[in-house]
């Protein structure tokens, strides 16, 4: 028998009974289409995550003072004051190093403009921290070098400090605010990057560095530097280098341990990554045993045919049926439940997956991957569900199958 | 088909010079039932040939069945040697004799063993599926041999739909498809009432005596006296049984008429 009248065949015997084989073919349709979300969601929650890590900043070397040490106590890392200015022009002057951004931070100032206030964090810095930490902007400028040389007293909003003052970016630009009773005049808001975590990337005021100096800290020691690094591939060779020229700077011994830290935006970005890949893994696992209990059933139905079609069977044997007749049959028709249910689980899989993802936060799509693994796994899953029942009835003696009740 | 029938039958004017379709010799079959050892065929010889009509009877549990079994190629002999048109079938495995069957042998069973859910055309295309006919031509086939049992207007009820004597017609007409040598009827009115008995017989026997042959089994006494051959198995060992001289004139005025 070809393979097509083992489909003719099987397709007649399945619309015999189309409740029973839609029964049959729920388990693949559920397996195949939670694979098929699952794997789109996890897709979408990975290359969210990463999108945001790479929207703090690009080939980014953050360097952090190390705490201050008092009465033995080492306090709050950036707390010290061992980051100068002069440091971060020593960086500059390095290779491979693209943009510099010193910042030197004052938490919790109050903003006020008019009625509305807000606690935020200001930020005196360069023109550099754009490069830096990849903002774009909304409305007005960034920083400009004049602005910072010249000590300007010029602000540039995060959206959400912004919005937290109840103003629309378009209309905050040109008017003055006051931080902590100074006031300054705001030339830009930049635009939102989504919540990044524990800190809001999105809720600041960015100063010069001379403002910050001037009329907040008084002193010259930077909590942070922030290094752009020219090209991804040589971070770890560009941060070994600024890691022994602070060493210097700092006048460290070779046994001392460093009094700053160093993180790399790709460290995080791995970590954040094999993270999510786990999350996705163990979504995947759970939707292929959903998939494997819908091959037992198949398994399961299709002993259960061949049980009550052993004297169909032995009359096929009789009128000239071979062994490999008799098995293709049965297995075309798993075969059959089984695409036919992933056909249908895709197809689910597909329309769910956008909702999925909006429940749970996530711009989730489905994948032409996840669709492939599901029909991939599917048809394997039939094969394998349908090859026993399908040996077995191959195997059946003709004399019993015809004599059996 | 009919010509064929026809050309077979007029072979068997000269009997001698016709090979046996199908013989036996010292034909044995031993069943092991636990640790006993059961012989339901006990050396058993025989020789049918073309177009001949043999009633095979004998009580339950004679061995009748299991030499049904091994004259249709579905079991084999223990010991001894089953030749079929003079192939000595021991020589053959099991997709040969699946063949074999499939061209040579057309089965009818007691319970008519039609498949529920497929149409009466497309039960008697079956066989013709596994001899890789096309489906076009299986189907005109088919319908050819559901015309000659007379079921024209039955091609595309569901067995359920027909009455007992119509679905033994619709088996004899799968029996038919394949054009075999060769008709194994096991009881073929066991399940019939008097009226679709004598109908369904009758059809046996016209087709039977267009060249056919038929073997039937049968412990019905009125069937087997219509046989122009009777063979007897009790105990595992076949007789050649005593036939009447009526039934033989009988028979031979319907052959040459």
């Amino acid at each position: 028998m070809t393979y097509t009248e083992a489909l003719r065949l099987a397709i007649r015997r399945l619309r015999t009974n189309p409740l029973r084989t839609f029964l049959t073919t729920l388990g693949v349709i559920i397996g195949v289409g939670s694979l098929v979300a699952l794997i789109g969601v996890g897709q979408g929650t990975t290359a969210a995550l990463t999108s945001r890590i790479a929207g703090l900043g690009t080939n980014l070397l953050s360097i952090t003072a190390g705490g201050s040490i008092t009465g033995g106590i080492r306090g709050a890392a950036g707390t010290a004051s061992t980051l100068t200015i002069a440091d971060a022009n020593a960086i500059k002057a390095l290779p491979g190093v693209l943009a510099v951004a010193p910042e030197m931070t004052v938490s919790n100032v109050v903003v006020v403009d008019g009625r509305q206030n807000t606690t935020t964090t200001m930020t005196g810095t360069t023109s550099s921290e754009q490069v830096v930490r990849n903002y774009q902007v909304q409305t007005g400028t960034f920083l400009t070098d004049l602005a910072v040389t010249k000590g300007l007293r010029v602000a540039v909003l995060g959206p959400t400090t912004v919005a937290n003052l109840n103003l629309s970016p378009a209309e905050v630009v040109g008017t003055t605010v006051t931080v902590n009773g100074i006031p300054f005049t705001v030339i830009g808001v930049t635009q939102p990057k989504g919540g990044g975590g524990f800190a809001n990337p999105d809720d600041f005021v960015f100063t010069s560095i001379s403002a910050v100096q001037s009329r907040f800290t008084g002193a010259t020691s930077l909590r942070t530097i922030g290094v752009s690094v020219s090209d991804p591939n040589n971070i770890a060779v560009v941060s070994s280098e600024i890691s022994a020229l602070l060493r210097l700077r700092h006048q460290i011994a070779p046994s001392g341990s460093n009094d700053f830290t160093m993180a790399s935006q790709n460290q995080l970005l791995s970590v954040a990554s094999s993270t999510s890949a786990t999350l996705r893994n163990f979504l995947i696992g759970i939707a292929a045993i959903a998939l494997l209990v819908g091959g037992i059933g198949i398994a399961n139905t299709m002993l259960v045919s061949v049980r009550e079609r052993v004297r169909e069977i032995g009359t096929r044997k009789a009128i000239g049926a071979r062994r490999r007749d008799i098995g293709r049959q049965f297995l075309v028709e798993a075969i059959i439940v089984t695409l036919g249910g992933a056909v249908i689980g895709v197809l689910i899989g597909i329309a769910v997956t956008g909702p999925v993802g909006s429940a749970v936060r996530v711009p989730a799509k489905p994948s032409l991957a996840g669709i492939g693994l599901a029909f991939g796994s599917a048809l394997l899953v039939g094969v394998v569900a349908g090859y026993w029942p399908a040996r077995q009835a191959a195997r059946l003696d003709p004399v019993e199958a015809l004599r059996y009740e | 088909m009919a010509a064929e029938f026809a050309a077979a039958a007029s072979v068997v004017d000269s009997p001698e010079l016709q090979p046996p379709l199908i013989e036996g010799r010292g034909l044995t079959r031993i069943f092991q039932m636990g640790d006993a050892e059961v012989a339901a065929l006990r050396g058993v010889d025989f020789k049918i040939k073309l177009g001949e009509n043999v009633a095979i009877i004998g009580p339950s549990g004679s061995g009748k069945s299991t030499l049904l079994h091994i004259l249709g190629l579905l079991d084999r002999p223990t010991s001894g040697q089953y030749l079929f048109a003079g192939v000595d079938t021991d020589d053959l495995d099991d997709d040969r004799l699946a063949t074999l069957r499939n061209r040579a042998i057309g089965f009818i069973f007691q319970s008519f063993n039609l498949v529920s859910g497929e149409s009466a055309l497309d039960n008697v295309a079956a066989p013709l599926v596994y001899a890789g006919v096309k489906r076009k031509e299986r189907n005109e086939r088919a319908q050819e041999s559901l015309i000659r049992v007379g079921l024209a207007d039955r091609l595309h009820h569901d067995p359920s739909q027909l009455s007992g004597g119509q679905r033994q017609r619709v088996a004899i007409a799968r029996a038919l498809v394949t054009r075999p040598a060769l008709i194994l009827a096991d009881e073929p009115t066991g399940n019939l009432d008097s009226h679709s008995s004598a109908d369904v017989f009758s059809l046996l026997e016209q087709l039977q005596a267009e060249g056919l042959t038929l073997v039937t089994i049968t412990h019905d006494q009125r069937i087997a006296d219509r046989a122009a051959r009777v063979l007897r198995v009790e105990d595992g060992l076949l007789t050649e049984g005593s036939q009447t001289s009526a039934a033989y004139l009988d028979h031979a005025e319907r052959t040459w008429s």
